[in-house]
Protein backbone atom coordinates (compact mmCIF):
# COMPACT_ATOMS: atom_id res chain seq x y z
CA UNK A 1 0.00 0.00 0.00
CA UNK A 2 2.76 2.36 1.05
CA UNK A 3 4.79 1.43 -1.98
CA UNK A 4 1.83 2.11 -4.22
CA UNK A 5 1.36 5.50 -2.63
CA UNK A 6 5.04 6.28 -3.07
CA UNK A 7 4.88 5.25 -6.72
CA UNK A 8 1.76 7.32 -7.24
CA UNK A 9 3.41 10.36 -5.64
CA UNK A 10 6.59 9.86 -7.63
CA UNK A 11 4.60 9.49 -10.85
CA UNK A 12 2.64 12.61 -9.96
CA UNK A 13 5.83 14.58 -9.46
CA UNK A 14 7.31 13.30 -12.70
CA UNK A 15 4.11 14.08 -14.61
CA UNK A 16 3.97 17.62 -13.25
CA UNK A 17 7.58 18.21 -14.22
CA UNK A 18 6.99 16.64 -17.62
CA UNK A 19 3.92 18.78 -18.23
CA UNK A 20 5.82 21.93 -17.39
CA UNK A 21 8.56 20.75 -19.71
CA UNK A 22 12.26 21.51 -19.84
CA UNK A 23 13.66 24.69 -18.39
CA UNK A 24 13.58 26.76 -21.55
CA UNK A 25 9.99 25.76 -22.16
CA UNK A 26 8.88 26.75 -18.67
CA UNK A 27 10.56 30.12 -19.05
CA UNK A 28 9.00 30.63 -22.48
CA UNK A 29 5.53 29.70 -21.21
CA UNK A 30 5.70 32.07 -18.28
CA UNK A 31 7.10 34.91 -20.36
CA UNK A 32 4.23 34.39 -22.78
CA UNK A 33 1.76 34.42 -19.90
CA UNK A 34 3.05 37.81 -18.72
CA UNK A 35 3.00 39.27 -22.24
CA UNK A 36 -0.58 38.14 -22.59
CA UNK A 37 -1.37 39.63 -19.16
CA UNK A 38 0.25 42.87 -20.33
CA UNK A 39 -2.02 43.08 -23.36
CA UNK A 40 -5.06 42.73 -21.14
CA UNK A 41 -3.92 45.00 -18.30
CA UNK A 42 -3.04 47.70 -20.82
CA UNK A 43 -6.60 47.54 -22.15
CA UNK A 44 -8.10 47.98 -18.69
CA UNK A 45 -5.66 50.72 -17.74
CA UNK A 46 -6.46 52.61 -20.95
CA UNK A 47 -10.22 52.23 -20.74
CA UNK A 48 -10.83 52.55 -17.00
CA UNK A 49 -8.01 54.86 -15.89
CA UNK A 50 -6.32 56.94 -18.59
CA UNK A 51 -9.15 57.43 -21.08
CA UNK A 52 -12.46 56.63 -19.36
CA UNK A 53 -14.26 58.16 -22.33
CA UNK A 54 -13.20 55.08 -24.32
CA UNK A 55 -14.62 52.65 -21.73
CA UNK A 56 -16.11 49.60 -23.39
CA UNK A 57 -17.69 47.24 -20.87
CA UNK A 58 -17.50 44.12 -23.03
CA UNK A 59 -13.83 44.61 -23.81
CA UNK A 60 -13.01 45.26 -20.17
CA UNK A 61 -14.92 42.14 -19.08
CA UNK A 62 -13.07 40.09 -21.69
CA UNK A 63 -9.74 41.47 -20.48
CA UNK A 64 -10.58 40.87 -16.80
CA UNK A 65 -11.65 37.29 -17.60
CA UNK A 66 -8.37 36.69 -19.40
CA UNK A 67 -6.37 38.10 -16.48
CA UNK A 68 -8.27 35.96 -13.97
CA UNK A 69 -7.79 32.88 -16.14
CA UNK A 70 -4.03 33.40 -16.29
CA UNK A 71 -3.86 34.20 -12.57
CA UNK A 72 -5.71 30.97 -11.74
CA UNK A 73 -3.64 28.80 -14.08
CA UNK A 74 -1.06 27.76 -11.45
CA UNK A 75 1.70 29.90 -12.91
CA UNK A 76 4.10 28.76 -10.20
CA UNK A 77 4.30 25.36 -11.93
CA UNK A 78 6.42 27.18 -14.49
CA UNK A 79 9.04 28.04 -11.89
CA UNK A 80 10.69 24.63 -11.56
CA UNK A 81 14.18 24.08 -10.18
CA UNK A 82 16.87 25.60 -12.36
CA UNK A 83 14.57 28.08 -14.07
CA UNK A 84 16.42 31.04 -12.57
CA UNK A 85 18.91 30.47 -15.40
CA UNK A 86 18.03 30.11 -19.03
CA UNK A 87 16.42 31.72 -22.01
CA UNK A 88 12.85 31.55 -23.16
CA UNK A 89 11.91 34.28 -25.62
CA UNK A 90 14.69 36.18 -23.86
CA UNK A 91 16.89 35.50 -20.81
CA UNK A 92 14.87 35.05 -17.65
CA UNK A 93 14.98 37.72 -14.97
CA UNK A 94 14.12 35.39 -12.10
CA UNK A 95 16.35 35.90 -9.07
CA UNK A 96 17.89 32.72 -7.59
CA UNK A 97 16.46 33.85 -4.22
CA UNK A 98 13.06 32.86 -5.61
CA UNK A 99 13.65 29.33 -4.36
CA UNK A 100 14.39 30.47 -0.82
CA UNK A 101 11.41 32.81 -0.64
CA UNK A 102 8.68 30.27 -1.26
CA UNK A 103 6.46 31.37 1.62
CA UNK A 104 6.41 35.00 0.44
CA UNK A 105 5.99 33.93 -3.18
CA UNK A 106 2.97 31.74 -2.34
CA UNK A 107 1.43 34.57 -0.40
CA UNK A 108 1.99 37.01 -3.27
CA UNK A 109 0.46 34.53 -5.71
CA UNK A 110 -2.60 34.18 -3.46
CA UNK A 111 -2.97 37.98 -3.37
CA UNK A 112 -2.59 38.18 -7.14
CA UNK A 113 -5.30 35.54 -7.63
CA UNK A 114 -7.61 37.23 -5.13
CA UNK A 115 -7.24 40.67 -6.80
CA UNK A 116 -7.65 39.19 -10.29
CA UNK A 117 -10.86 37.39 -9.24
CA UNK A 118 -12.16 40.58 -7.66
CA UNK A 119 -11.35 42.54 -10.82
CA UNK A 120 -13.37 40.02 -12.79
CA UNK A 121 -16.32 40.69 -10.47
CA UNK A 122 -16.17 44.48 -10.61
CA UNK A 123 -15.72 44.36 -14.39
CA UNK A 124 -19.04 42.52 -14.60
CA UNK A 125 -20.63 45.27 -12.48
CA UNK A 126 -19.24 47.84 -14.92
CA UNK A 127 -18.51 50.75 -12.54
CA UNK A 128 -15.50 52.54 -14.05
CA UNK A 129 -14.33 54.02 -10.74
CA UNK A 130 -14.43 50.65 -9.01
CA UNK A 131 -12.64 48.96 -11.89
CA UNK A 132 -9.91 51.58 -11.73
CA UNK A 133 -9.51 51.16 -7.96
CA UNK A 134 -9.44 47.36 -8.21
CA UNK A 135 -6.98 47.57 -11.08
CA UNK A 136 -4.72 49.56 -8.75
CA UNK A 137 -4.82 46.72 -6.24
CA UNK A 138 -4.08 44.16 -8.93
CA UNK A 139 -1.09 46.12 -10.22
CA UNK A 140 0.22 46.47 -6.65
CA UNK A 141 0.18 42.67 -6.41
CA UNK A 142 2.22 42.48 -9.65
CA UNK A 143 4.74 44.90 -8.14
CA UNK A 144 5.05 42.72 -5.04
CA UNK A 145 6.60 39.94 -7.10
CA UNK A 146 8.66 42.26 -9.31
CA UNK A 147 10.24 43.81 -6.22
CA UNK A 148 10.86 40.46 -4.54
CA UNK A 149 12.14 38.04 -7.16
CA UNK A 150 12.80 39.90 -10.41
CA UNK A 151 16.28 41.00 -11.47
CA UNK A 152 16.68 44.69 -12.32
CA UNK A 153 17.78 45.31 -15.87
CA UNK B 1 29.58 90.14 17.62
CA UNK B 2 27.09 88.59 15.25
CA UNK B 3 24.74 90.25 12.86
CA UNK B 4 21.68 88.96 11.07
CA UNK B 5 22.22 88.49 7.38
CA UNK B 6 19.62 87.72 4.77
CA UNK B 7 21.09 84.78 2.87
CA UNK B 8 18.32 82.75 1.23
CA UNK B 9 15.61 84.56 -0.72
CA UNK B 10 12.06 83.21 -0.72
CA UNK B 11 12.15 81.49 -4.15
CA UNK B 12 15.13 79.43 -3.00
CA UNK B 13 13.49 78.51 0.31
CA UNK B 14 10.21 77.67 -1.39
CA UNK B 15 12.14 75.58 -3.91
CA UNK B 16 13.87 73.67 -1.13
CA UNK B 17 10.72 72.72 0.78
CA UNK B 18 8.70 71.96 -2.34
CA UNK B 19 11.54 69.67 -3.40
CA UNK B 20 11.40 67.92 -0.01
CA UNK B 21 7.67 67.39 -0.46
CA UNK B 22 8.00 66.21 -4.06
CA UNK B 23 10.85 63.80 -3.29
CA UNK B 24 9.07 62.33 -0.26
CA UNK B 25 5.89 61.98 -2.32
CA UNK B 26 7.73 60.38 -5.23
CA UNK B 27 9.60 57.99 -2.95
CA UNK B 28 6.49 56.91 -1.09
CA UNK B 29 4.28 56.47 -4.17
CA UNK B 30 7.11 54.59 -5.87
CA UNK B 31 7.34 52.19 -2.96
CA UNK B 32 3.61 51.59 -2.70
CA UNK B 33 2.88 51.37 -6.42
CA UNK B 34 -0.54 50.15 -7.51
CA UNK B 35 -3.13 52.91 -7.62
CA UNK B 36 -0.45 55.44 -6.53
CA UNK B 37 1.69 54.84 -9.60
CA UNK B 38 0.12 57.72 -11.52
CA UNK B 39 0.93 59.98 -8.58
CA UNK B 40 4.51 58.77 -8.75
CA UNK B 41 4.60 60.21 -12.27
CA UNK B 42 3.15 63.49 -11.02
CA UNK B 43 5.56 63.82 -8.10
CA UNK B 44 8.39 62.91 -10.46
CA UNK B 45 7.26 65.69 -12.81
CA UNK B 46 7.32 68.09 -9.86
CA UNK B 47 10.88 67.01 -9.08
CA UNK B 48 11.80 67.53 -12.73
CA UNK B 49 10.33 71.02 -12.79
CA UNK B 50 11.98 71.97 -9.48
CA UNK B 51 15.38 70.70 -10.56
CA UNK B 52 15.15 72.58 -13.86
CA UNK B 53 14.15 75.70 -11.96
CA UNK B 54 17.13 75.29 -9.64
CA UNK B 55 19.54 74.81 -12.53
CA UNK B 56 18.35 78.04 -14.14
CA UNK B 57 18.29 79.81 -10.76
CA UNK B 58 21.89 78.71 -10.25
CA UNK B 59 22.86 81.06 -13.06
CA UNK B 60 20.40 83.94 -12.79
CA UNK B 61 19.20 83.77 -9.16
CA UNK B 62 20.16 85.66 -6.03
CA UNK B 63 23.79 85.83 -4.86
CA UNK B 64 24.05 82.70 -2.71
CA UNK B 65 21.90 80.63 -5.06
CA UNK B 66 24.39 81.00 -7.90
CA UNK B 67 26.55 77.97 -8.58
CA UNK B 68 29.61 80.10 -9.33
CA UNK B 69 29.42 81.54 -5.81
CA UNK B 70 29.50 78.23 -3.99
CA UNK B 71 30.99 75.74 -6.44
CA UNK B 72 33.08 73.40 -4.25
CA UNK B 73 36.50 73.96 -5.77
CA UNK B 74 39.43 72.13 -4.27
CA UNK B 75 40.89 75.29 -2.75
CA UNK B 76 37.56 76.22 -1.12
CA UNK B 77 37.18 72.73 0.38
CA UNK B 78 40.77 72.81 1.64
CA UNK B 79 40.23 76.24 3.18
CA UNK B 80 37.03 75.04 4.83
CA UNK B 81 38.75 72.01 6.35
CA UNK B 82 41.53 74.27 7.70
CA UNK B 83 38.80 76.43 9.22
CA UNK B 84 39.73 79.38 7.04
CA UNK B 85 36.68 79.49 4.80
CA UNK B 86 34.66 82.71 4.97
CA UNK B 87 31.26 82.82 3.39
CA UNK B 88 27.59 83.22 4.05
CA UNK B 89 25.89 80.70 1.74
CA UNK B 90 26.50 76.95 1.36
CA UNK B 91 29.84 75.97 2.87
CA UNK B 92 32.05 73.96 0.47
CA UNK B 93 31.15 70.56 1.95
CA UNK B 94 27.46 71.46 1.93
CA UNK B 95 27.94 72.54 -1.67
CA UNK B 96 29.19 69.05 -2.54
CA UNK B 97 25.93 67.68 -1.13
CA UNK B 98 23.88 70.24 -3.07
CA UNK B 99 25.47 69.29 -6.39
CA UNK B 100 25.33 65.57 -5.67
CA UNK B 101 21.66 65.75 -4.69
CA UNK B 102 20.76 67.81 -7.75
CA UNK B 103 22.66 65.38 -9.98
CA UNK B 104 20.99 62.26 -8.62
CA UNK B 105 17.55 63.89 -8.74
CA UNK B 106 18.19 64.93 -12.34
CA UNK B 107 19.13 61.31 -13.13
CA UNK B 108 16.03 60.01 -11.37
CA UNK B 109 13.70 62.44 -13.12
CA UNK B 110 15.46 61.94 -16.45
CA UNK B 111 15.39 58.13 -16.40
CA UNK B 112 11.83 58.19 -15.04
CA UNK B 113 10.65 59.97 -18.18
CA UNK B 114 11.60 56.89 -20.22
CA UNK B 115 10.88 54.21 -17.62
CA UNK B 116 8.25 51.48 -17.45
CA UNK B 117 7.24 49.12 -14.67
CA UNK B 118 6.09 46.20 -16.85
CA UNK B 119 2.69 46.59 -15.22
CA UNK B 120 0.76 49.67 -16.22
CA UNK B 121 3.15 52.62 -16.08
CA UNK B 122 5.12 54.18 -18.88
CA UNK B 123 6.99 57.45 -18.51
CA UNK B 124 5.80 60.26 -20.78
CA UNK B 125 8.76 59.81 -23.18
CA UNK B 126 8.66 55.99 -23.18
CA UNK B 127 7.51 55.91 -26.80
CA UNK B 128 10.67 57.66 -27.97
CA UNK B 129 12.95 54.68 -27.21
CA UNK B 130 12.73 50.91 -27.53
CA UNK B 131 11.54 48.68 -24.71
CA UNK B 132 14.95 47.14 -23.95
CA UNK B 133 16.49 50.57 -23.39
CA UNK B 134 13.50 51.59 -21.28
CA UNK B 135 14.01 48.45 -19.15
CA UNK B 136 17.66 49.37 -18.64
CA UNK B 137 16.81 52.96 -17.71
CA UNK B 138 14.15 51.66 -15.32
CA UNK B 139 16.84 49.54 -13.64
CA UNK B 140 19.10 52.59 -13.30
CA UNK B 141 16.16 54.56 -11.98
CA UNK B 142 15.73 52.02 -9.17
CA UNK B 143 19.46 51.85 -8.43
CA UNK B 144 19.64 55.65 -8.23
CA UNK B 145 17.06 55.55 -5.46
CA UNK B 146 19.65 53.89 -3.21
CA UNK B 147 22.14 56.64 -4.01
CA UNK B 148 19.48 59.23 -3.23
CA UNK B 149 18.71 57.62 0.13
CA UNK B 150 22.39 57.67 1.07
CA UNK B 151 22.79 61.32 0.05
CA UNK B 152 19.62 62.40 1.86
CA UNK B 153 20.83 60.52 4.93
CA UNK B 154 24.19 62.35 4.83
CA UNK B 155 22.46 65.68 4.16
CA UNK B 156 20.05 65.33 7.09
CA UNK B 157 22.73 64.00 9.44
CA UNK B 158 25.04 66.90 8.56
CA UNK B 159 22.26 69.45 9.06
CA UNK B 160 21.46 67.94 12.48
CA UNK B 161 25.16 67.99 13.37
CA UNK B 162 25.42 71.67 12.48
CA UNK B 163 22.17 72.37 14.31
CA UNK B 164 22.97 70.66 17.60
CA UNK B 165 26.75 70.40 17.79
CA UNK B 166 27.97 73.48 15.92
CA UNK B 167 24.84 75.51 16.80
CA UNK B 168 24.72 76.93 13.29
CA UNK B 169 20.92 76.96 12.97
CA UNK B 170 20.82 75.94 9.32
CA UNK B 171 17.22 74.70 9.52
CA UNK B 172 16.01 78.09 10.74
CA UNK B 173 18.03 79.73 7.98
CA UNK B 174 16.27 77.64 5.33
CA UNK B 175 12.91 78.65 6.87
CA UNK B 176 13.46 82.37 7.50
CA UNK B 177 16.29 83.02 5.06
CA UNK B 178 18.38 84.63 7.81
CA UNK B 179 21.68 83.55 9.33
CA UNK B 180 23.59 84.92 12.30
CA UNK B 181 27.07 85.64 10.96
CA UNK B 182 30.19 87.33 12.34
CA UNK B 183 30.22 91.04 11.63
CA UNK B 184 33.37 90.52 9.56
CA UNK B 185 31.26 88.72 6.96
CA UNK B 186 28.65 91.47 6.75
CA UNK B 187 27.35 92.94 4.60
CA UNK B 188 26.67 89.61 2.95
CA UNK B 189 22.99 90.12 2.24
CA UNK B 190 22.03 88.30 -0.91
CA UNK B 191 21.45 90.53 -3.88
CA UNK B 192 17.93 89.55 -4.90
CA UNK B 193 17.09 88.58 -8.45
CA UNK B 194 14.33 90.63 -10.02
CA UNK B 195 10.81 89.40 -10.84
CA UNK B 196 11.62 89.02 -14.53
CA UNK B 197 14.42 86.55 -13.82
CA UNK B 198 12.13 84.67 -11.44
CA UNK B 199 9.26 84.50 -13.90
CA UNK B 200 11.64 83.43 -16.67
CA UNK B 201 13.12 80.65 -14.49
CA UNK B 202 9.67 79.36 -13.55
CA UNK B 203 8.57 79.56 -17.20
CA UNK B 204 11.53 77.44 -18.30
CA UNK B 205 10.75 74.83 -15.61
CA UNK B 206 7.06 74.68 -16.45
CA UNK B 207 7.78 74.48 -20.19
CA UNK B 208 10.04 71.48 -19.71
CA UNK B 209 7.46 69.62 -17.62
CA UNK B 210 4.60 70.54 -19.92
CA UNK B 211 6.75 69.67 -22.93
CA UNK B 212 7.60 66.14 -21.80
CA UNK B 213 3.92 65.44 -21.15
CA UNK B 214 3.08 66.26 -24.75
CA UNK B 215 2.22 69.92 -24.41
CA UNK B 216 3.83 72.35 -26.76
CA UNK B 217 4.78 75.49 -24.83
CA UNK B 218 5.93 77.53 -27.81
CA UNK B 219 2.77 76.88 -29.76
CA UNK B 220 0.67 77.76 -26.71
CA UNK B 221 2.60 80.99 -26.23
CA UNK B 222 2.10 81.75 -29.90
CA UNK B 223 -1.59 81.10 -29.44
CA UNK B 224 -1.70 83.41 -26.44
CA UNK B 225 -0.05 86.03 -28.57
CA UNK B 226 -2.72 85.45 -31.20
CA UNK B 227 -0.26 84.13 -33.78
CA UNK B 228 -1.62 80.70 -34.45
CA UNK B 229 -4.44 78.57 -33.18
CA UNK B 230 -2.99 75.16 -32.37
CA UNK B 231 -4.32 72.87 -29.69
CA UNK B 232 -1.62 71.42 -27.47
CA UNK B 233 -2.23 68.00 -25.98
CA UNK B 234 -1.69 67.39 -22.29
CA UNK B 235 -1.69 64.01 -20.58
CA UNK B 236 -1.24 65.46 -17.11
Amino acid sequence: MKTQLAIALALGAVTTAALAGPIEEQIRFRQSAYSFLGWNTAKIKAQAADHPETFNKDQVIAAANAIAAVANSNLLELYGPGTDQGTGWKPTRLKPEYFQKQAEVKELEATFIKEANELQKVAEDGDVGEIKAQFGKLSASCKGCHDLVRVRE
Amino acid sequence: MKVEVHVWDWPLRLFHWLLVAAVVGAYWTGKVGGEWTDWHGRFGSAVLGLVVFRLVWGFVGSTHARFANFFPTFSRIAAYIRGEWLGAGHNPLGALAVFALLAVLAILAGTGLFANDDIAFEGPLFDLIDKDLSDKLSGWHLRSVNVLLILVGIHVAAILFYQHVKKAGLIGAMLTGKKQLPRSLAPADAKPAGPIRLIASIAVALSVVWGVWGGEPLQALAKLAGVQNVQAGNKL
